[in-house]
């Protein structure tokens, strides 16, 4: 498929086209109990087109080319007859021009994914009772083409999620994402964090109630920022249910927290240097020093809130690409020292919300809750619940730390970089 | 990409013990409405052939290129991968040729667009005269055609019309808000719309989201328990369809949605009182989760899990079947073209009893009616699990009284099931999206169940 010969037979019959064409390589090997399950292989393309026409707007998504005249013939039709779309300004009018994106992964490219997974799985066998997981090699190029603007480019990253369980099925887990060389040896070393891990299981026993002082590690605080962030989206604050509506330049969290989105770090898979309607992507601080800083935008709903935009389009809605919490200055290791009573939560999945205004939902940690009494690691918990509110863990952070790891998991964790936070006062419930 | 089909599956099969190609097509049209305006109208193709090939392990690979070598080299690639060693095990089930259909009265190739919106905007509307400020209605149909067959002479065609529509509101009064959901799908065309009563819902809904506004907590207490349908419907899909699907006991989404509590020798524990049985049906008519034959060509049937409390049976695919040393019940699906089968579940619901809603209440003296939720969760392994009522009331010596505001119920799987003392002889269905997988695979399934009773249960 090609995006400008898309566009071409687009251009004539509506005010405004988008086309956006994505051919993807990947491979995954996914494992459980030291064995390969499967492994998956992807070679796909497919086309967005984004049409508008005196005020109406249509959508299709393409597999073959050749589809392309009798879809056409429908989408045209349907926009003499459906209603206006009012949220639909304009595609970005302006004509831009991108930074250049590099790529530096020749080594992480060389990665054979099921003879990588076999050596993973042997060198930790002998250390646990048994490990699963999923590697990711991907592989995709992009191409933008507006009335405006075009653009390609080409994302790269590998993807590692392993789970392991030792003898008394007490289960720890590690995610590195990356696109870069540098962290090749990262990459290559997750074993030995899943062992280090491991090393502070003791005591197990069903976890209390109550207030907690919680230390998050950062596959756990980039899961809970993965549900926030999308909701900064202005489709869903323009919609209302948001934690962010009507919160524009209000303290949400404490002064120490900044959360981006950030799709110029490059060593990172969803790295992006325009979107899907040509405008260049930016490093957009959603909050700032605890206050909400920017909502994510298109050009459209940019000109609604009469803001420019942040470069975020999906036409439709606009979406995060990859986020980044900003480091504090402390060392992990301290923050667990000093802690007098609490929690490291490891991992945490299953977050649902009663109230996406308020914030407030749950959320179930697992892989890896080590109560710290007096800063050393008494007891491994399993059966809680974080039971608490958005604005209540933002607010009462205490401590972030130096160190920050480069994480996506599954659909629970975007990628997002993120450090060790500890926040006071957490509520923990359970089953009664 | 489909006249590639018996050339692929002719060229897998000489270089494999066990190969299977497969044909997929959606053809989808989808209408978003936030707030009134028509967001997005779409319309997507999404079709193209996927393999699994099998030596000693399993390799799986999709394509959407229509040319011959790029296949071939696609194919060449998944048999290299199944060269390496992993598991290849997979159940020994009878090949069938068969070509099945569900047809429509009011047809969706027949609908416009125009039509689509009108609908959604109808209900809107209706939102909109009960002052709900924040809207969200989508309404989506998905045509599904496929040609799967495989290496020891499966050959099965299908096609699979469905229509769903799923609705996100929220009421803000006097500064405290409220949010819910309606959720419907069907197997079938637009007369669906017949089916669904959808006027009355969401009018019922949003008098229930301004009824909660101006509502309370209750006191943190020890009730006796009334759960409604939709309750009985998520409970059985989250803490009896999911730890019974066999995948799960045995490990193999140990990293991603977890594993389960019922272990691979656990057939015959009790998980509940004698009078649940808890049922995943994947061949009940106009279900949204409806099949004929699952996607490894076996033909689907009822299944109990839990049968008068009892675990009896585990959902499984060839694959885990196979590891078990069973046979195949048919749970094999996959939500996309390019996505691997796995053992999912259908509709699953607790099977209806012998009472009827009087009867539940009148043994009741201090306690609480849940009829739907809005928060809710459930740990990797399916046994500790959280349900937040959305529409709650007290019940006082068997009468239903006032409205309560977001009831909390944390509990596990089995003081669940244990503290049912009574049955409706209702049956009511929700539709929803069944998440699994990596990549994420979202399913259509109905869950359902009648208004069940439920003693001492801890509530705040």
């Amino acid at each position: 498929m090609d995006a400008e010969r898309i566009y071409g037979k687009l251009e004539r019959k509506v005010d405004q086209a988008a086309v956006k064409v994505t051919r993807s390589n990947i491979t995954q090997v996914r494992f459980s109990n030291n064995k390969i399950d499967i492994t998956n292989t992807w070679d796909e393309e497919s086309a967005s087109v984004f049409l508008a026409k005196n005020g109406r707007t249509f959508v299709f998504e393409l597999r073959y080319e050749e589809d392309l005249e009798r879809i056409l013939a429908k989408a045209l039709g349907t926009l003499e007859k459906i209603e206006k779309n009012p949220d639909f300004i304009s595609l970005n009018d302006k004509k831009n021009t991108f930074r250049k994106k590099s790529i530096k992964g020749k080594k992480l490219m060389e990665i054979d994914g099921p003879t990588f997974v076999e050596d993973f799985i042997d060198g930790i066998r002998p250390f646990v009772k048994r490990a699963g997981g999923v590697f990711y090699k991907r592989d995709v190029e992009e191409w933008v083409k507006t009335p405006f603007n075009s653009g390609s480019e080409r994302l790269f990253g590998v993807e590692l999620v392993a789970r392991t369980f030792n003898d008394s099925d007490y289960p720890v887990q590690t995610s590195i994402a990356t696109s870069s060389d540098d962290d090749f040896d990262k990459v290559m070393s997750q074993d030995k964090e899943l062992l280090e891990l491991s090393r502070n299981i003791r005591n197990i026993k069903e976890g209390r109630e109550g207030k907690f002082n919680v230390i998050f590690s950062p596959l756990c605080f980039a899961s809970i920022v993965s549900y926030t962030v999308p909701m900064a989206s202005a489709f869903q604050v323009d919609m209302g249910m948001s934690v962010f509506a009507d919160r524009m330049g209000e303290r949400l969290g404490s002064s120490s927290l900044t959360i981006y989105d950030d799709p110029t770090d490059e060593t990172m898979f969803n790295s992006k240097t325009f979107d899907d309607e040509g405008s260049p992507t930016r490093k957009t601080p959603v909050i700032e020093r605890g206050i909400v800083r920017s909502y994510l935008h298109n050009f459209s709903t940019a000109s609604k809130y009469k803001t420019e935009t942040t470069g975020n389009a999906g036409i439709v809605s606009p979406l995060p690409w990859q986020i980044a919490v900003e480091p504090g200055n402390e060392d992990v290791q301290d923050m667990i020292a000093s802690m007098k009573s609490g929690l490291f939560i490891n991992n945490t999945w299953y977050t649902r919300f009663q109230d996406y205004r308020e914030g407030i939902f749950s959320t179930i940690p697992r892989d890896g809750i080590f109560y710290i009494e007096n800063g050393e690691i008494k007891e491994s918990w399993m059966g809680i619940r974080i039971s608490d509110s958005l604005p209540h863990i933002y607010r009462n952070i205490e401590g972030i730390s130096r160190e920050t790891k480069k994480v996506k998991w599954w659909d629970e964790t975007m990628h997002t970089k993120s450090p060790y936070v500890e926040v006071a006062d957490v509520n923990i419930s359970r089953s009664r | 990409m489909q006249e590639f089909v018996d050339r692929a599956l002719d060229y897998a099969a000489g270089k494999s013990r066990f190969a299977e190609v497969r044909f997929f097509s959606s053809t989808r049209n989808a209408v978003l409405m936030k707030n009134g305006s028509v967001s997005a109208s779409g319309y997507s193709v999404d079709a193209g052939l996927s393999f699994r090939v099998l030596n000693r392990s399993m390799a799986f690979s999709a394509i959407n290129i229509p040319d011959w070598e790029r296949i071939r080299s696609e194919i060449d690639r998944a048999l290299r991968i199944s060269e390496k060693p992993g598991r290849g095990d997979f159940s020994s089930e009878e090949p069938v040729k068969d070509k099945w259909e569900v047809g429509q009265k009011r047809r969706i190739e027949e609908e416009t667009f125009e039509d689509r919106i009108e609908r959604v905007k109808e209900l809107d509307n209706l939102l909109v005269d009960k002052k709900v400020q924040m809207r969200m209605i989508s309404l989506s149909d998905n045509i599904e055609e496929e040609l799967n067959a495989n290496s020891e002479g499966m050959e099965i065609t299908s096609r699979l019309p469905k229509v769903g529509l799923f609705a996100m509101i929220g009421l803000l009064e006097n500064g405290t808000f409220e949010q819910g959901s309606i959720e419907v799908g069907f197997s079938g065309g637009y007369e669906a719309f017949d089916t669904w009563k959808l006027d009355e819902r969401f009018s019922h809904e949003a008098e229930v989201l301004r009824n909660a506004v101006n509502s309370k907590k209750i006191e943190e207490g020890v009730y006796d328990v009334i759960a409604g349908p939709e309750i009985s419907g998520i409970v059985a899909h989250e803490s009896a369809g999911h730890p019974t699907e066999s995948d799960r006991i045995l490990g193999r989404e140990m990293a991603q949605a977890g594993e389960s509590f019922i272990k691979r020798g656990d057939k015959g524990r009790r998980v509940g009182s004698s009078i649940v049985n808890l049922v995943d049906d994947p061949t009940m008519e106009h279900s949204f989760g409806y099949y004929k034959y699952d996607r490894d060509g076996v033909r689907a049937r009822k299944r109990y899990l839990y049968k008068q409390g009892i675990i009896n049976e585990f959902l499984s695919n060839r694959e885990s079947a196979g590891r078990l040393g069973e046979m195949s019940n048919a749970a094999s699906r996959s939500s996309e073209w390019d996505k691997e089968p796995l053992v999912r579940m259908s509709t699953t619901f607790i099977e209806p009893g012998d009472h009827n809603l009087d009867e539940l209440l009148e043994g009741i003296k201090e306690g609480i009616y849940i009829k739907s939720f809005t928060e809710w969760n459930i740990d990797d392994i399916r046994f500790n699990e959280k349900y937040v009522g959305r529409e709650a009331y007290r019940i006082r010596n068997g009468e239903i009284k006032e409205v309560i505001r977001r009831p909390v119920i944390e509990t596990t799987t089995i003081n669940f099931y244990s503290s049912i003392d009574a049955v409706g002889k209702d049956l009511e269905f929700s539709a929803g999206t069944c998440g699994k997988g990596d990549p994420m695979q979202g399913v259509d399934v109905w869950m359902g169940g009648p208004h069940i009773r439920l003693r001492n249960m801890s509530v705040r």
